[in-house]
């Protein structure tokens, strides 16, 4: 076996692993609560431009989609490291109830989305 | 996936040897500035995009539209951290770009993009290629990492895309850059599956073949390991039965033959420990095989191993004269050498060199030495031999040690005092591995060589009874002190007549005994012989003339094998059975206008006739000189110039004041020798008073300022080249008269020789009309 094979191979090694192909939107990590006017869904959102997300309800299903942007914090600064995902991200959350005829009331506070879903019957 | 057919103006980050796929995610190393600013001014926009686009060629250094591909990657920086000099980034591919126009291009790549989706298909073949697709990749993965953990099943059934599917499989597949580039440039999901499927397929054959090799290498080694138990088994069965295994045998033998050889005290103790070493020693070490041949090398070599002269010096006399043609004052040498050595056999043997043209009969005389005295004849050739350990041996610890070649010689011979022909010691290298010549000085000093030490031997031989003969062309490269040691004796070219006679007496039988035939179906006229020697060869030995006559041979025999009836050879048939003839007899130049003389030179395979010309340049000017001069010769046309203009009036010439050019053509060979003197003081003296030189006229000798003229070598060769040339009258230098002795009477009887003290006595021999 000579050089450029071990190469190859070592890059097949390296790269045969499950996060080879991920979605291309990243998925903000989510709690989700039981109120006692329905359910709280908190959503990780820092850093997004509340006109960036949007919000879509289907079936039980709750989506979040939207696009996260970097800020400019200070004139002529570059990165020196870079973690936070940027771009477009996208999460869908099952809940065991209808969610059409729900009303859903959101806030945006430290960073984190709060979607509350109050039900029809804890409303009555 | 955007559809958008908006451009986009992104930073370029050129790809040497690798291509990012849409959907996959992969670390890359910038380490180039431009890619680095590429990288910073994707990281400062807000949505971190950057266009990953593949170089065509790895080596540029600042691609630009040529030296890239035109379709490439859009991807989003994931993870980015910077080192001193590079700046590591995980990228994830987004979707497929098409590269319009570049819009700068410094401090880094930008340029605009159109995005170029893959045109997606659902049908019944893109289905089964899908399937085929994970069926083959499963194939692989298990022949290209059986062991691995991961099953590419379980990866790719979390895929529901096809064209994620493909593009994972290609960055799995580790495929280069134009393989990688082609899928990525495949614009519909059927044509991308297609091409990953070939490729799948070559991959697996090609891990078929890994697999295969692997195989034959694990059963070579199995086949080794068996074959070593084996011979353990024999072994233990030999000693059941009480007989000696193959090495314990081959021991015992060198045992047997130690015990039975004639071997100096010193000699055999060496050699009784070395077997005990050996006895001890398994026989599967390399130390073994070393020793064993060592000692078969000890045992081979002739300690006291002589033949004994005969020193019966009619005898002598009688087999010189059978195998060499006239050479009478060389045969008398080697008479007086052999009485010495009858009349005092304690002498050490003496060191005799014979120097002369190439087949003159050096080696011959050599064999012909042997023969007389009864002794072994070996030989080996110091032509370009350039390690000192060709002769002295190699230290037994290398790796294909060897004896030298006197050491080797004296094992064939099989006695100590072989005579031993040293061949072409005027071509003995000398380099960084060491100094031959050295090597040589000890083998052939009789003070030091009773007990020489050769490397590989490791013990003192005595070489003092070897009778050495060494041959040269000529004695100007031999090192000096090598020089010493030796006793010349020179062999002169043959003229015509003499290769005429050597031919009759010696070629013309051999030859035709080689090919098989009888005197009267090879039979040559003295007409035919002499014109094979003329047109066919022209050397002062007689090598090419044995070659020219076996070709003959060759061709009668063809002849009558055939069924042809013998016929006797005439000179008229010899284009048909030869060729046309190689060479024209020289003819002198007919007439030489003033300023042209006619010399002679010497040359390693005979002599020569040189023509040298002088032509006048304007007044001012002094002496040209071109033609590949050596210094000597430089010399004395400088001298001969001088002596010409300041005799100028005593030789009536008018005192000349314009300069010389003196040329002497074939200017591509190199010449030099001190014997151009005359000839060209000759060409002067003819150009300065304008009156011609006697074109049947060649000369040699050299000059003095003072208009001395001295004598000069190879008058024998020089004479028989002015004879071929047809010239018949020769000046010499008066002290050369002695040399004419060793020249055929006939050729004597032919010429007329003008022998001179001084340059006035050539000149007035040479130029007709001078005062």
């Amino acid at each position: 076996m000579d050089s450029d094979d071990l190469m190859r191979l070592a890059r097949r090694l390296q790269l045969a692993t499950r996060e080879r192909v991920q979605p291309l939107r990243w998925r903000p990590a989510a709690d989700i609560y039981r109120t006692r006017e329905g359910w709280l869904v908190k959503i990780e959102l820092a850093g997004v431009r509340s006109e960036e997300i949007e919000l879509k309800v289907s079936g039980r299903w709750l989506t979040v989609r939207g696009r996260r942007y970097d800020m400019a914090l200070v004139e002529g600064c570059e990165h020196y490291s870079l973690e936070i995902a940027y771009s477009h991200f996208e999460r869908s959350i099952e809940l065991p109830c209808a969610l059409e005829q729900a009303r859903a009331v959101t806030q945006y506070r430290d960073g984190m989305l709060l979607v509350r879903i109050i039900t029809e019957g804890s409303q009555t | 996936m955007n559809q958008s057919e908006d451009l986009l103006t992104l930073p370029v980050f050129p790809m040497r040897n690798s291509v990012l796929f849409p959907f996959v995610l992969s670390p890359f190393s910038a380490g180039r500035p431009s890619s680095i600013a590429a990288l910073d001014a994707s990281l400062a926009r807000e949505d971190k995009l950057v266009a990953v686009v593949a170089q065509r060629d790895a080596t540029v250094e600042q691609p630009d539209r040529d030296t890239l591909y035109g379709l490439g990657t859009m991807a989003v920086v994931k993870r980015m951290v910077r080192s001193e000099e590079t700046m590591e980034v995980i990228l994830h591919g987004v979707e497929r770009i098409e590269l319009i126009d570049i819009e700068q291009t410094q401090p880094f790549l930008r340029a605009r993009f159109r995005p170029v989706p893959v045109t997606l298909e659902k049908n019944a073949e893109a289905e089964a290629l899908q399937r085929e697709l994970i069926r083959l990749a499963a194939e692989y993965q298990s022949l290209a990492q059986p062991v691995q953990e991961l099953d590419i099943r379980q990866i790719v059934a979390q895929i529901q895309e096809p064209m994620h599917l493909v593009y994972l499989l290609g960055t799995m597949l580790g495929l280069d850059l134009e393989k990688a580039q082609a899928l990525l440039e495949a614009s519909t999901q059927l044509q991308a599956m297609r091409l990953l499927h070939r490729y799948l397929l070559d991959e697996r054959q090609i891990q078929q073949l890994r697999q295969e090799i692997a195989g034959q290498a694990a059963s070579e080694m199995n086949r080794q390991q068996r074959e070593y138990l084996l011979r353990q088994q024999l072994r233990a069965i030999q000693q059941e039965l009480g007989e000696k295994n193959p090495e314990e045998a081959e021991v015992a033998s060198l045992r047997g033959r130690l015990d039975e050889a004639k071997l100096p005290d010193p000699v055999r103790k060496e050699a009784e420990q070395e077997l005990t070493r050996l006895e001890r020693t398994p026989a599967a070490s390399p130390e073994h095989q070393v020793a064993r041949t060592h000692l078969e090398l000890v045992l081979d070599l002739p300690w006291d191993e002589t033949t004994e002269d005969k020193l019966d010096l009619a005898r002598a006399r009688q087999v010189l004269d059978e195998d060499h043609y006239d050479l009478q004052e060389i045969k008398e040498r080697i008479l007086e050498h052999l009485a010495v050595m009858k009349l005092n056999p304690t002498a050490k043997a003496p060191i005799l060199c014979f120097v002369g043209p190439p087949g003159v009969g050096k080696t011959s005389l050599g064999v012909s030495i042997a023969r007389a005295l009864g002794r072994k004849f070996e030989r080996f050739s110091l032509g370009g031999l350039h390690d000192e350990a060709e002769l002295r041996g190699h230290r037994r610890t290398y790796i294909g040690a060897m004896p030298g070649r006197v050491i080797q010689a004296i094992r064939r011979a099989g006695v100590k005092n072989p005579l031993l022909m040293l061949d072409e010691i005027d071509k003995l290298g000398r380099d960084f591995r060491g100094d031959p010549a050295s090597a040589l000085l000890e083998i052939l000093d009789p003070a030091q060589n009773y007990e020489f030490h050769d490397n590989y031997l490791d013990l003192p031989f005595d070489l003092s009874k070897v009778f050495f003969i060494t041959t040269a062309n000529t004695l100007d490269t031999i090192p000096g002190p090598l020089l010493d040691r030796m006793e010349i004796l020179r062999l002169s070219g043959y003229s015509d007549e003499e290769k005429l006679e050597i031919a009759r007496r010696y070629l013309l039988e051999r030859q035709r005994r080689q090919a098989g035939l009888s005197a009267e179906q090879f039979a040559l006229s003295d007409d035919t012989l002499l014109a094979v020697i003329n047109r066919y060869t022209r050397e002062a030995g007689v090598r090419e003339l044995e070659r020219m006559l076996g070709r003959l041979a060759r061709k009668v025999a063809l002849q009558i094998a055939e069924g042809g009836a013998p016929q006797a050879i005439t000179p008229e048939m010899l284009p048909e059975l030869l060729g046309p003839p190689r060479f024209f007899m020289e003819q002198a130049r007919k007439e030489l206008p003033p300023g042209v003389a006619t010399g002679l030179a010497w040359t390693e395979a005979g002599g020569d006739v040189l023509y040298i010309e002088a032509l006048l340049l304007p007044e001012g000017e002094r002496l040209l000189l071109t033609g590949q001069l050596g210094n000597v010769m430089q010399e004395s046309a400088k001298a001969a110039q001088s002596y010409i203009i300041s005799h100028g009036q005593a030789l009536g010439i008018a005192k000349p004041k314009a300069g010389v050019h003196i040329h002497v053509p074939a200017g591509a060979i190199p010449k030099d020798g001190p014997s151009a003197g005359v000839t060209m003081a000759t060409a002067i003296a003819s150009l300065y008073s304008g009156r011609p030189v006697r074109s049947d006229t060649a000369m040699t000798g050299e000059i003095t300022l003072t208009g001395l003229v001295l004598p000069v070598g190879g008058i024998k060769e020089k004479v028989l080249a002015a004879r071929r040339a047809g010239l018949r009258r020769v000046i010499l230098p008066a002290q050369n008269e002695k040399d004419l002795g060793k020249l055929p009477e006939s050729v004597r009887g032919e010429m007329e020789f003008v022998f001179a003290q001084r340059i006035e006595e050539v000149l007035r021999a040479a130029i007709p009309g001078l005062a």
